[in-house]
């Protein structure tokens, strides 16, 4: 099939690789509005195995990168645009409605809010066979190709005219399907919004909780626990730590809050998001309690600057939050992390009192502190005797709860996790 | 070489009186019917702000005679007095250079040969620095948590200049900034901070504490109940909490020391700045937290911008010194005693209060500069409310009651511009209309009907009240600036006539010692010390809290 993917998002270079793979001849827009920002996107890179298909997909011929008018020509289109670029997608809808006489698909991928499906559809001619249906998103960083590749459930917003075509496109990826949901467009999108509220819920939930227990001198892991054998309850997104990240998830909650605020005047989501900001920065409240409100010149090690492990991304990450609040504090702070470190730098900026490390331990030099924000495995069990020789002062913040606390206390280290 | 002879001597004054008798026979309506391009004889504009005293009741020959006796009074030389920091100040033997806060760095103002405007250009970095800190949300309170509530503690000047600017600006905020709640506290009885410290969060509230001598009673009592309060949560030492969650502001460093405060969370003004005229020092800090610091540099250039004008427009088309003869021929020749201020604009509610001290605080003098008593009146009393409100309450007096009353009426031409809201935007057509329908009525009287000759006599309007409006483009940081400035050069105008000082308030010290006794009789409960009715009162209230 001849299909034209929109869009420089982490989804659309997914589904462009993953649908030329299995021979569909692809034609690739990233930049639709011709600002020559052709760039693949920094999470392109970050992708295990992506880069490498799209090399492979390009060199047998199966996907090209093209322009906004070369795109035009197919009668499939995948729009896989970011949350800003409705106006573009309505462009194009509106072009090729003209276009494709006879015929038409447009699978909108883009997170452009509750109702935006219908929208394009309003300006299509369903005489004419022309139709937008809604797919989610449903990649997760670090393994976007499996999940849109062997997805165990795929939820479709279409009309029952445009779903044997789109069963036809996603074929390839379905031998380890589960479920295939269809509804409307509008119950789609709803429902990637309500999915993605819940794990905000949960998460915003648990460390509710944590920090609760940290003034109860409870320790949340044995709760976390109790929690979770609960079978209504489960023990998934039940991980306490410094607070969620990530571009899309949070622009996911982001668009529920907005509804969830516009329709019911409901501060909920509103709350979890506020609350989640918060927590990004409880690591260095905690140091800030241990030192008396005052970190003066003083020196903190980081391990860990991505949003969470097995990528390189830094989008809303805690580490942002944290390093900007110790630069505030004149300290200075000596940075590791095994992937995010260039991104991470490229975000914040150079800075005359940050310094990156390739080894974790060197970055505790003469340090007064650790903190750990990114629960990469590598961290998991440390080299104590390494870290003791090294630093100057035994404090451990544990963002993540991922280090062993009674083995660090043991060693004479403060060790401060979240709610234990 | 001061200039003691009282006004009374001069030429001009001798004039304007024989004057005042013929215009005691004329009403302002007939001035109007003899000229009929009064408005453009008799309104200026400087910038952004216009003021129109064609509703006053004098015409040129007075005008000019007012002219004169500001020269014969030396106001030129005066005015450079003030601006080039001699002691103005005589009582207290200091200048007033409340202008050199608001003036630019270059050229930089000498005082005895010391560069000031780098001291002071130096405090507002420092205050923009910690500006900057609370709006990065990097100021931390003790539990690492940012501010994001400021508590201003002060009183008079400390209080009322802050308030009554973040209030007049409220809509004004830059946009990038995030929402910082300002609260002011200056009630000695701590009602206020009472309310208030039951939903504040103790992590998150910044107090800034602004007493010029850092030995005001009201504001050290409030100051040790926010302490109290923050020492309460139990959650750090004393010294930590001071420092994260209280910021001094003062003309006593060593006073803020003594009470705790870090000098890293000082700010500093000097004694030439007046507690009346010091909202362009860093007692500003609260306006700049909430507005932000280039809001804050921008009511600096207002102001500065009518210091300019002040100091160099002619007399003829300078606005503060027309403002300030008018009120002169009101007050000493058509011996009118009471002065509205009536803003037509909600967001300057707490104008009438921050002029009342101005005025009063500054003019309510009765000796001159050498100790001499004066034989004429002085400053007015002075009250007001916003215009559209008093309309419900005092307008009936001034209407027809039996007391003179000048009036400042001040309009904003430009509102709700942004607003997508057109009853807004009615709104404040209304309100303008309003503002300009009392005037008219004020001057003109139920003369402005049709028909006013079957009106009863419980039904007219006699009219004749001389009347100023200034009108702004539009309510912002710059216009207020300008605002504030044109009635703090029309006080000192007045000053000059006078021969009073206008820069010291030896009228609220005494208070301030009688009260010390006092308290302590309040204590012991058994005084017979003073006054018998003072002794009464003090044995009454001792009785009735069980003592």
């Amino acid at each position: 099939m001849n299909i034209t993917v929109w869009g420089n998002e982490l989804i659309a270079w997914t589904t462009a690789a993953s649908l030329a793979k299995h021979g569909n001849r692809i034609t690739m827009v990233p930049d639709a509005e011709a600002t020559g920002s052709t760039d693949l996107d920094q999470k392109v890179h970050n992708e295990p195995g992506l880069l490498k298909l799209l090399e492979d997909t390009i060199k047998s011929g199966h996907l090209k990168v093209v322009t906004a008018d070369e795109g035009l020509h197919a009668q499939r289109h995948f729009f896989a645009f970011s949350p800003n670029k409705s106006n573009s997608a309505t462009l194009i809808a509106s072009q090729l409605s003209n276009l494709h006489p006879v015929g038409l698909w447009i699978i909108n991928q883009s997170n452009f809010g509750v109702g935006s499906t219908d929208q394009l559809q309003s300006l299509l001619r369903e005489d004419k066979n022309q139709y937008a249906a809604y797919m989610p998103d449903m990649l997760s960083e670090g393994s976007a190709l499996s999940n849109f590749q062997q997805p165990e459930t795929l939820i479709i917003g279409c009309c029952n005219e445009a779903a044997n075509e789109i069963k036809a496109i996603m074929r390839p990826f379905c031998h380890s399907l589960c479920q295939w949901l269809q509804m409307t467009p509008k119950e789609a999108e709803f429902t990637k919004f309500a999915n993605t509220g819940m794990l905000a819920l949960r998460l915003g939930y648990i460390n509710e909780l944590a920090n609760i227990a940290d003034e109860l001198d409870v320790d949340i892991e044995v709760v976390r626990n109790g929690l979770g054998s609960d079978p209504r309850i489960g023990r998934h997104y039940l991980n306490p730590g410094c607070g969620f990240g990530g571009l899309h998830f949070q622009q996911y909650v982001e668009g529920l809050s907005g509804l969830m605020s516009d329709i019911r005047s409901s501060k909920l989501l509103d709350t979890v998001l506020r609350e989640n900001d918060k927590q990004k920065e409880q690591p260095f409240r905690k140091l800030w309690r241990h030192y008396n409100c005052n970190l003066q010149g003083l020196t903190i090690s980081i391990w860990g600057l991505s949003f969470k492990p097995g990528t390189a991304s830094v989008d809303n990450a805690p580490s942002l939050k944290v390093v900007e609040a110790l630069l505030a504090q004149d300290c200075k702070v000596q940075l590791h992390d095994p992937e995010a470190t260039g991104i991470f730098r490229r975000s914040i900026g150079d800075h005359s009192l940050i310094s990156y490390h390739q080894d974790p331990y060197e970055a505790l030099e003469s340090s007064d502190a650790l903190l750990l924000l990114t629960e990469w495995p590598e961290y998991s069990s440390p080299d104590i005797e390494n870290i003791c020789s090294r630093m100057k002062q035994r404090v451990i913040v544990d963002g993540r709860n991922h280090l062993d606390k009674q083995q660090l206390e043991q060693q004479g280290f403060s060790y401060y996790g979240v709610g234990r | 070489m001061l200039h003691f002879q009282p006004p009374t001597d001069s030429p001009a004054w001798k004039q304007l009186q024989t004057y005042a008798i013929k215009v005691n026979e004329t009403d302002i309506k007939q001035y109007f019917e003899q000229s009929h391009d009064r408005f453009r004889k008799f309104s200026w504009k400087s910038r952004h702000l216009l003021l129109d005293l064609s509703k006053q009741r004098f015409d040129k020959q007075v005008l000019n005679s007012l002219l004169d006796l500001a020269n014969e009074r030396l106001l030129e030389a005066k005015i450079e007095e003030l601006f080039s920091g001699i002691s103005v100040n005589l009582s207290e033997d200091r200048p007033a250079l409340h202008t050199a806060l608001r003036a630019p760095s270059k050229p930089a103002t000498l005082l005895t040969g010391i560069n000031i405007s780098a001291a002071i250009h130096a405090n507002l970095d420092r205050m923009q620095e910690i500006v900057e800190q609370v709006h990065s949300c990097q100021w931390r309170g003790f539990t690492g948590h940012s501010i994001d509530t400021i508590v201003n503690i002060g009183v008079g000047g400390s209080d009322l200049g802050p308030l009554m600017a973040t209030t007049a600006l409220s809509d004004q905020k830059e946009p990038q900034i995030k929402p910082i709640s300002v609260h002011f506290v200056s009630s000695m009885d701590g009602s206020q901070l009472a309310t208030l410290l039951k939903r504040l969060n103790p992590a998150r509230t910044l107090f800034v504490i602004s007493s010029k001598s850092f030995t005001t009673v009201d504001t050290l009592a409030n100051a040790e109940t926010a302490k109290e309060w923050l020492s309460q949560t139990g959650s750090a030492d004393i010294t930590t909490l001071i420092a994260r969650h209280f910021i001094g502001v003062s003309a006593n460093p060593d006073k803020m020391t003594h009470w705790g405060i870090p000098e890293s969370n000082q700010l500093l003004f000097w004694d030439w700045t007046g507690g009346r005229y010091s909202l362009w020092s860093a007692i500003g800090l609260p306006i700049a937290l909430k507005l932000g610091m280039s809001r804050f540099r921008e009511l600096l250039a207002g102001a500065h911008q009518m210091d300019q004008h002040f100091r160099t427009a002619p007399f003829s088309e300078n606005l503060p010194v027309l403002l300030a003869l008018a009120g002169i021929w009101n007050i000493n020749f058509l011996k009118i005693n009471a002065h509205a201020i009536l803003p037509y604009d909600g967001r300057l509610k707490h104008l009438p209060a921050y002029l009342e001290q101005l005025e009063m605080e500054s003019n309510g003098k009765s000796v001159t500069q050498d100790g001499t008593a004066v034989n004429y009146n002085t400053c007015p009393i002075l009250w007001g409310e916003i215009g559209s409100n008093a309309q419900h309450a005092f307008y009936q007096l001034l209407h027809q009651g039996t007391e003179a009353v000048m009036c400042d009426f001040i309009v904003a031409a430009n509102r709700y511009q942004d607003h997508q809201n057109d009853q807004l935007s009615y709104q404040h057509k209304l309100n303008t209309a309003n503002c300009l329908a009392q005037s008219r009525l004020l001057a003109f009287g139920d003369s402005v009907l049709d028909d006013n000759t079957k009106i009863p006599p419980h039904k007219r309007y006699r009219g004749n009240h001389p009347c100023t409006t200034i009108v702004l483009d539009e309510l912002n940081a710059y216009s207020l600036g300008q605002l504030i400035a044109l009635y703090e050069h029309k006080v000192y105008v007045q000053s000059v006539i006078w021969g009073i000082n206008p820069f010291d308030q030896w009228g609220v010290e005494l208070g301030k010692a009688v009260a010390t006794s006092l308290q302590s009789a309040l204590d012991d409960n058994s005084s017979n010390a003073f006054d018998d009715s003072t002794n009464g009162l003090l044995h009454h209230i001792a009785s009735l809290r069980g003592a």
